[in-house]
Order: structure tokens, then C-alpha cells, then sequence
């Protein structure tokens, strides 16, 4: 994240170009089909589109490296804890046992492997979807697309006032904690003991706080007198109007929308394995 | 003064646009308690803004927070538990519908307190059985597993709003209770 | 001719006080007016200017008596935004004013709410930015923009609006000097091409008065004091008495005896007219211009060659030495982005330089965490709303104490002292939020002297006060100095400097490039353009009247307000 908060890369690839409102549906239908499954075959089809997209669009692998490997921990750990944790949990999904690896306690088994890998997988294909929207859009575009997705404009611009304000608020948070740090009341180990980090941190809260609500009666004003809310709609600057070939992303996102439920209705598993 | 809940006046839309940067500009901060777990004030954050003005913000500002905070810093967002942070909120503010509850004027009494412990501690218990319902659900993650971290968090979850939200509810009324009868002493 | 704006004996008292903020008020503004609301704080300006925006009665409740009309119509009988269309108001926040995410997207504001077309909105903001000359920023955040840039931004909206009216509230407040200068010029230039009835409220007189001004309207304790043109108000002498700081030069002027009855041209450094002006300003200025010597002081904080950068390449602080000694008052100048902060932010060890030292009494400090610096060298914060964290007066002083395990009773008995020596004592059991702006200010200066540093560093400690909370406080800052405390202040306020401070250190670029008395760094010309800080009046006007060394105007003047304020 930079300076501003904003995570936009600017570019031209067909990401940069669809309207935001059709990068919010496809990320909508995208999300939802990756719940419906637990199947790796659908997972590596989709995780293969979505890193082809993410490649055509030019981010600099820089840019999302933090966010990637994030990721990455998260499910190497995430699968660790559970295959620790319930080291035979895929016999239940597939009623077979194939010891593999002893713990002691238990036996991890080949299908755990199995669905922790699959599992895996099912995290890791949402993260080019999402990493698409939010590194081709502009922050600004957000809240329009949001409102033309049926979200009242009103919470969509709630949704723009705190991308607005959590750098700066961020910023004056900081800043709080380091003028508190030298009165020797930190939040690192060296301010004592975990207790008193804690009472600290919970003082450090209260002038943000106070300054928070400061900020809200003074950015009321200033949206009360340049008119904010009181008609039935809003226009919006930022954003673009559908051209053709939003309609047909659309189109091309129902269809494999309907694709995923007719092959989800056609019995193709809530869980696949090859055992 | 308490404006009907539903009416959303600029007011209310300029609160939970700050309440949600707010949650999401502290969002990075925690006192370290063990590996990869630390205490979070943004749970308390949640408890003070219900408190201060009631379960919508509460709800709209707690999910909107979470969403962002879940898009900027790990590039995914984690549904389940964004629609928990949303129910703790919600719940978090039932108690600033009751009559004489109000601690931006000063005004709270003891029963007042009682109550939103209950209803908080009720809220972030049911808010996590409904991030562990949604991540077996539509994730396919094992119950076990997810039984160990729902509990982990619901433990510390209720220690920092004991701790953190509600003491920091009751200092904020005391400071906007009128100060009254203030003489000077030299 | 009807006026635009009119009240006639109009009152207006808030719902939660008890006696009424504004009194009697009758004030006719007309079309096309160029007018000023002065006063200092708590004389009713900004609840004036609530007036005419709507703020009153929409938003802030209370009681009204007598009329308003704005453009012939009640307020009441309006809505806020009905009354938007008439009066267009530029907040002295810049960045609550600023709630779009692009220059552009914050202009359209307005008519977004509107629901204007999209083609519509660009054509109109693209032809409102060339007004105020931002167009090449347009798809810029407002975290690539200066204070300034914003507000510029912020008439732009204004300006897409057709409002007849523009209200700046305290325009100034949040920029630096050169900043402010560009902000009312820009004022100014709309004024004359839109023809719109501007009005300004605002308490910093010589930086208001650098362009032309029809009428001033002088506001005091809910009143209207008086209502003139800037020479009567300026040769009449009561802005002094209604707690404003008039110009310098003014002030030079009377210090060496020289009557303003009746002279015109005052509201500009100029030539002016004034028979024997010159001499009696060379005479004043060789009697009591000359310079102190730089008194020689133990060095207390020194800092050596420290270099340091965000990214490896590109150093933001680049070679910086200077020191503070024991008991000195020492001023960081710079404009914004010169690095001022991140040098303060080295020194408290929240940064750590990359190459040169930090040696505090003669011992490098470069591995003292944060909160062990900080017994020794104390930060206060602009606002002390970011600071304060207590509800009881005496908790908040006694807090650093109290974390550090220090026995109850000796607490108490610092506090006291503490609380005494900061004018606090009488008000120890108070709450906090009792304590007025310029209390809270004390008071977040005594929970840091409780720790008893040997050196303060102040970011911007008047910034936003008007002149008698401004000398109170820098008054009590001397004070603590005659103590043996020294002062770091960090600002861009040159007067400060020149009426506080012994030394000054200029920052430009990440660099230092000057360190010497303020008065001459500040005659110096080249020094003063690099670091874009603003030439004093007292020298412009020296110059224009042709004294024979326009440096000791300056430098008589500090020695004549230090003396007076010592008596």
C-alpha cells in the first residue's frame, strides 16, 4: 500500500478498461462459484484463468508480491494446523485410509493431504480475482460501481469517505502512539508488562477516538453545504459508461455462471478425489 | 439528541465512512500475546461506535471496515469473518436503543453497563459461531479446527471488549458528563 | 441599492449556553463587496459566518431575534442546500472540506449531488480548475496536494457552483505564510474577475491585508466593534484593543513615535507619506537596533552530519548538524516538506539516521530506544487534543509517573509543582474537557515537564491561536527557558522566531542552509526565497521607506517588544 492508501496500477489491459460495476459482478460470481465447489479440477481451471488474466494485465509482480505471499503463509499454515490438528479429517469426505505420515497421536493420511491441497487451492483462486479488481480500479470508480450494482448511493459513499480517510486517520493514529511512546507509555515490550501495553494502547485509543468524532461533525458540515443527500439519486464523476464490451463480459460471466450451477446441479461433487 | 435508526442522514453516512477507516486504520495494531495472535482494539472500536450510535452504524461500519482492511492488507476478503465483525457490531449497539442510554451526553447508569456486557459478549459469541458456520459452509474448512480458533478468538475477543471497549465507553461518558460546579482553588 | 446580506438586530444564542453568542449584530453587505470579519477567538466571527452559510439553524440549534435576509430571503424558509446555491462556503479544514478521492471527483462534488450529467460535470470542472489554475492536478489525490493546493481545490467547487456569495472561514488557519500569501491573492483575482461578494473571516490581519479589502467589519464579544476601511481601522489603533495583532510596521511606526492619526497606505508595507518618517526611523533603529551577541551556551543536543532517507537513493535529510545548548530557544524554519518533521522524528529516535550522530550532553544517543530519549527530550504535539488521554487534570500531568512505578505521594507533590509552574494549580481538579484550547495546550507541555527533560521540542505551538493566546503562551515558554529548559520550535511562523527564539536553524530540502540570529537570516534575501519562507513586512517596508539599514529596523523592533515585555 502506498501513500494514499490506493493500490491502483495504472495500465490499459482489459481489466483497466471494464467499468467497475462489471469487475464487482464477475468478482460477485467468481467468489460465489469457488464457494459452491470443493473440487480441485474446477479449482486449477479457474486458477488458471485468473493467473492468465493477472498476467495479461501487467501489474508488476512488485507490486503484488506482498499480498501473494501472504497468501501463501496463510495457507501453508492454515493447512498445517490442520492437518495437525485433525490429521485424518479426509477420511470423513471420502470414507478411505491411507496412512501415511505417524504423529504419534495419530496418522496424517493421504486424503487429508488430498483435501488440504484442495482446500488450499480454493483460497488460492480467489486471489487473482480480487487482486484484479483492486489493482485496476481506481479507489474513486469503487463507489460508483458500488451504487450502479444496486447498493445505495448513500452506503457507497460511506464506502469512499473511509477509503478517503484511512490513510490520514492511519497517519494521526501513528503518530498518537509515537508521542505516547516517549512518555513511556508504548505498546512495545519495553513499556512493561502485558497489562500495562494494554492500558496503554486503550489511552492511545481515546484522543483518536476523540479526534475521529471531531472529524465527523466537520466533514458532516462540509457535505451539508455542497448538498450531499438530498436528492432521490447521485451522479458520479469517476467511472465510465457501459460500452459493448462491458455487456459482453457480462454475458460471458453469466454463461459460466450458469456453466458452474449446471455442472454443480449435475452431481460434479461438493468433493473430488482421485482415490 | 438520537435520530431514528434507519434514517440515513448525512451524519450517519459520514459516521460510518470514519468509524470504518478508523477500524481499518488500527486495524495493523495489536499488542503481541504469542505467535502470529495479538490483542486487537479494533474489536473495541466496534463496541464503542455501537454504543455511540447504534446497531446500523455499528453493523455497516464494522463490515465495510473489515472488508477494506481484508482488501489492502492481505488481498482477499474473508466473508465469514467480515460478516462477524458486521453481527458484533450490530449487537454492540442494541444497547444505545435503550431510553436514557446516551454517552455522548454523559448519560449512562449501571444497569446500562450490565446489559451491553451481556449483549456484547452475546454478540461476539454468536458472531463467531457464524464465521465458523460459514467457513465449514461455503469453505470447506474442518469443524475441528475451526473449533480451536473460534474459541481462541471469542476469548480474546471478549477479554479486549472487557477490558478495552467497555471502560473506554464509560470514559467517554464521563467525559462529556457536564462539568458541573467547577471552582477554582488557589 | 438591497443588500445581499442583511441582519438587523440580529441575536443568536446556542441551544447549550446560556448567554448568547452573537449580540444585536446590524451589517448590510452588498453585491460585489470585498469584506473582512475580524476578530479574535470567541468574538462570534465563526458563528457569524454559521449564519450566512446555514450551518445556522440547520445544523447548530438555538434561538434567534431580530431579521436575516440572504438575497431577500429568510435562511429558516430555505434548506441548507437551497441556501448553498447563494452562499458557497470554503472551510478552514482543508481536509474535511476535501472528501473526494481526486481533485476532480471533489469539484464535481456539487453537481454530482445535483445529479448533473457526467459530460456536463467534466466540462465544468475542467473550466472551474483553470480558474484557480489547478488543472494540470486533476486526477491528483489529496495526498499529493499541499494545504493550499486543497483549498484552492476547494473554491473550484465553490466556483462550479454560481453561488454569489463566497464565505472563506478562516482561510489562513492551516497554512504556512507563503501558502497563505498565494491563498489570498487567489481571493483576490476571483473577487475581481466573478465580480462575487466575498467575505472573509479571519484574525490574522497583516496576511489578510496584503490584498485590497472594501470593508473590515471588527467583531468583539458577539459584537460588531466597529465597521471601517482598512486605513480608518489601522490609523485608529483599536485593533490592538480588540486583541488582534496589528502589522509590525504599524507597530514600528508608534514604538519610534510616529503618529498613524489620519495617514493612508497603512494596510501594505509602502512608501509613505509621512514627513520626517525616515529619520525618525533611522534615529529609533541606531539607538536600539543593535544585535545581541549569540550568547554562548553548553551545547546540550547536537547533531552531526545525519543523513537519512525513506528509500536508499533519495535522502530527505541530507547532512543536517546543529545544536541546541542549555537554556536556548532554538527555531527549525522551514516550509512544509523541507524536512522539518522527519528531522524531529530523528532526534526523538522514532527514526534512526543512516550515517552521523545524535549526542545529547555529550553522549551519542543513536542507541537510546524512544521512550529513554524521551525523559530527556520532551515532543508536544500541535494539537494537544492528539496527546491528552486522561479525564481528571492531575491524572493526565501524573500519568508518565505513574507508568514508570514512581510512589504515589511524590506523584502527587510533582504534580503540584507542576501544575503550578504551568498556571495550571487552580484548576487541578477540573476535568479536562472543562479546560479551554489554550489550557489544554499547558497542560499537554506539564505531562511532559513532569518527566523533566532538558529540551522541548514544540511542532508548531501557536498555529490556529489568535494573538493573546499566541503571547500567553510563547510568554510561558520564555518563561521555562529562563529556567535552564531549552526549546526546539518548529515552525513556519517567522514571527515566532523572530520575538521567541535566539537562533535560527533553516531547513530547505533536507538541508540547512542557514543558522544564525533570526533577524538576520530573515534580511537575508536568498535564504528567505530558497526556503520559500515569507520577508517579514518590517523589512519589506524598510526597504520601500529607504532606511539606511533595513536590517536594524528588524532587529529594533524585537529589542523594543522583549524589553517591554519584560517590564
Amino acid at each position: 500500500m502506498n501513500r494514499t492508501g490506493s493500490l491502483y496500477e495504472p495500465g490499459n489491459s482489459l481489466f483497466h478498461r471494464l467499468d467497475g460495476a462489471v469487475k464487482l459482478c464477475l468478482f460477485a460470481i467468481w467468489t460465489i462459484l469457488t464457494f459452491l465447489f470443493l473440487d480441485l479440477r474446477v479449482f486449477g481451471v479457474m486458477l488458471a484463468l485468473g493467473v492468465i488474466l493477472l498476467v495479461t494485465a501487467g501489474i508488476p509482480f512488485k507490486r503484488i508480491a506482498f499480498l501473494f505471499w501472504i497468501m501463501i503463509i496463510f495457507t501453508v499454515l492454515n493447512s498445517v494446523f490442520i492437518v495437525l490438528i485433525t490429521p485424518t479429517f479426509g477420511t470423513r469426505l471420502t470414507g478411505t485410509n491411507t496412512p501415511l505420515i505417524p504423529l504419534g497421536y495419530n496418522t496424517i493420511n493421504a486424503e487429508t493431504l488430498f483435501y488440504v491441497l484442495t482446500l488450499s487451492a480454493k483460497y488460492l483462486t480467489l486471489l487473482p480475482i480480487t487482486l484484479l479488481c483492486i489493482f485496476t480500479t481506481q479507489p474513486s470508480e469503487f463507489a460508483a460501481s458500488l451504487n450502479r450494482i444496486g447498493i445505495p448511493y448513500k452506503i457507497a459513499y460511506a464506502v469512499s469517505i473511509a477509503l478517503r480517510y484511512i490513510p490520514e486517520l492511519t497517519a494521526e493514529f501513528r503518530s498518537t502512539l509515537h508521542s505516547m511512546q516517549a512518555r513511556g507509555m508504548g505498546i512495545s515490550k519495553e513499556d512493561g508488562k502485558l497489562m500495562q501495553r494494554f492500558r496503554n494502547l486503550s489511552a492511545v485509543v481515546v484522543p483518536v477516538l476523540q479526534s475521529a468524532l471531531h472529524r465527523i461533525d466537520s466533514v458532516t458540515n462540509a457535505m451539508e453545504l455542497r448538498g450531499f443527500g438530498t436528492q432521490k439519486r447521485r451522479t458520479w464523476y469517476s467511472g465510465k459508461d457501459m460500452k459493448s464490451l462491458d455487456w459482453m463480459m457480462i454475458g460471458v460471466s453469466v454463461l459460466l455462471f450458469g456453466l458452474g450451477l449446471w455442472l454443480r446441479l449435475k452431481g460434479l461433487g461438493p468433493y473430488w478425489f482421485p482415490f | 439528541m438520537k435520530k431514528s435508526l434507519f434514517q440515513l442522514n448525512t451524519k450517519t453516512v459520514v459516521t460510518i465512512g470514519i468509524c470504518a477507516a478508523l477500524y481499518g486504520a488500527t486495524g495493523f495494531i495489536g499488542v503481541p500475546i504469542g505467535p502470529d495472535t495479538s490483542l486487537r482494539p479494533a474489536i473495541a472500536l466496534l463496541a464503542i461506535f455501537g454504543a455511540l450510535f447504534g446497531p446500523v452504524v455499528g453493523f455497516t461500519a464494522g463490515f465495510i471496515g473489515h472488508v477494506l482492511t481484508d482488501l489492502l492488507t492481505s488481498g482477499m476478503v474473508w466473508w465469514g469473518w467480515a460478516l462477524g465483525s458486521a453481527l458484533t457490531g450490530a449487537f454492540m449497539g442494541i444497547i444505545y436503543l435503550y431510553k436514557g442510554f446516551d454517552p455522548l451526553a454523559g448519560l449512562v447508569k449501571s444497569k446500562h453497563i450490565g446489559f451491553f456486557a451481556v449483549y456484547g459478549i452475546v454478540g461476539i459469541i454468536l458472531s463467531l459461531l457464524f464465521s465458523w458456520w460459514f467457513d465449514i459452509t461455503f469453505m470447506g474448512e474442518p469443524s475441528d479446527k475451526l473449533v480451536i480458533q473460534v474459541s481462541l478468538a471469542s476469548l480474546s475477543n471478549i477479554a479486549v471488549f472487557v477490558v478495552l471497549g467497555i471502560p473506554a465507553v464509560l470514559g467517554y461518558a464521563k467525559r462529556n458528563r457536564k462539568a458541573s460546579n467547577l471552582s477554582v482553588n488557589e | 441599492m438591497k443588500p445581499i446580506i442583511s441582519f438587523q438586530q440580529y441575536s443568536f444564542r446556542y441551544k447549550s449556553q446560556n448567554e448568547p453568542t452573537l449580540k444585536n449584530i446590524t451589517l448590510d453587505i452588498y453585491a460585489g463587496e470585498k469584506i473582512w470579519i475580524a476578530g479574535p477567538s470567541g468574538s462570534g466571527k465563526s458563528t457569524l459566518a454559521h449564519c450566512i452559510n446555514g450551518l445556522i439553524p440547520f445544523t447548530y440549534k438555538g434561538e434567534t431575534s431580530g431579521s436575516l435576509s440572504i438575497d431577500g430571503r429568510d435562511p429558516s424558509d430555505l434548506s441548507i442546500f437551497e441556501l448553498s446555491n447563494t452562499v458557497g462556503t470554503i472551510l478552514q479544514d482543508q481536509d474535511s472540506q476535501f472528501v473526494g478521492l481526486t481533485v476532480g471527483e471533489d469539484v464535481a462534488f456539487v453537481m454530482e449531488n445535483k445529479g448533473v450529467s457526467r459530460p456536463d460535470m467534466k466540462a465544468q470542472v475542467i473550466s472551474a480548475l483553470t480558474m484557480v489554475e489547478m488543472l494540470h492536478n486533476i486526477e491528483q489525490s489529496p495526498y499529493d496536494l499541499s494545504g493550499g493546493q486543497k483549498q484552492s481545490v476547494s473554491l473550484a467547487g465553490v466556483l462550479s457552483t454560481d453561488a454569489e456569495v463566497l464565505l472563506f472561514d478562516e482561510p489562513l488557519a492551516n497554512l504556512d505564510p507563503v501558502s497563505g500569501k498565494r491563498a489570498m491573492k487567489l481571493i483576490h483575482d476571483i473577487h475581481v474577475q466573478s465580480g462575487k461578494t466575498t467575505i472573509i473571516i479571519e484574525h490574522r490581519v497583516e496576511d489578510v491585508l496584503q490584498e485590497p479589502i472594501d470593508r473590515i467589519v471588527l467583531m468583539n464579544q458577539g459584537e460588531i466593534a466597529v465597521i471601517g476601511t482598512p486605513d480608518d481601522i489601522l490609523s485608529s489603533g483599536l485593533l490592538r484593543k480588540y486583541g488582534l495583532r496589528p502589522p509590525l510596521y504599524t507597530d514600528a511606526m508608534e514604538y519610534a513615535g510616529i503618529s498613524l492619526d489620519g495617514v493612508n497606505g497603512l494596510s501594505v508595507p509602502q512608501k509613505l507619506d509621512i514627513p520626517g518618517l525616515k529619520d525618525q526611523l533611522d534615529a529609533w533603529t541606531r539607538d536600539i537596533g543593535k544585535g545581541d551577541p549569540i550568547p554562548t551556551s553548553t551545547p546540550l543536543l547536537e547533531l552531526k552530519s545525519v543523513e537519512f532517507g525513506y528509500d536508499k537513493d533519495k535522502s530527505v535529510i541530507k547532512d543536517v548538524s546543529l545544536n541546541v545548548g542549555t537554556g536556548e530557544i532554538v527555531a527549525l524554519l522551514g516550509n512544509n516538506g523541507a524536512g522539518k518533521s522527519t528531522l524531529s522524528q530523528l532526534i526523538t529516535g522514532i527514526l534512526k539516521p543512516q550515517l552521523g550522530r545524535v549526542i545529547y550532553a555529550g553522549e551519542d544517543i543513536s542507541s537510546w530506544s524512544i521512550r529513554r530519549r524521551g525523559e530527556q527530550i520532551g515532543y508536544v504535539m500541535q494539537n494537544p487534543n492528539h496527546m491528552i488521554t486522561q479525564h481528571m487534570i492531575a491524572e493526565e500531568v501524573g500519568l508518565g509517573l505513574k507508568v514508570r512505578g514512581v510512589a504515589a505521594d511524590e506523584i502527587k507533590e510533582r504534580v503540584e509543582h507542576v501544575l503550578k509552574v504551568c498556571g495550571l494549580h487552580p484548576f487541578r481538579n477540573w476535568p479536562v474537557s472543562a479546560l479551554s484550547y489554550g489550557q489544554k495546550k499547558r497542560l499537554s507541555i506539564a505531562s511532559i515537564l513532569i518527566l523533566e527533560p532538558k529540551l522541548m521540542i514544540l511542532d508548531e505551538p501557536t498555529a490556529g491561536q489568535d494573538y493573546h493566546h499566541y503571547k500567553e503562551f510563547m510568554d510561558f515558554i520564555r518563561g521555562l527557558a529562563g529556567q535552564g529548559l531549552a526549546f526546539l520550535l518548529i515552525t513556519h511562523d517567522m514571527y515566532l522566531a523572530l520575538e521567541y527564539a535566539q537562533r535560527a536553524v533553516v531547513l530547505s530540502d533536507g538541508k540547512v542552509i542557514a543558522e544564525d540570529t533570526v533577524a538576520s537570516v530573515l534580511s537575508q534575501h536568498e535564504v528567505t526565497s530558497t526556503a520559500h519562507l515569507k520577508e517579514t513586512s518590517l523589512s519589506v517596508f524598510a526597504r520601500f521607506n529607504d532606511l539606511e539599514q533595513p536590517e536594524r529596523l528588524v532587529q529594533a523592533f524585537i529589542n523594543y517588544e522583549k524589553e517591554k515585555g519584560y517590564e
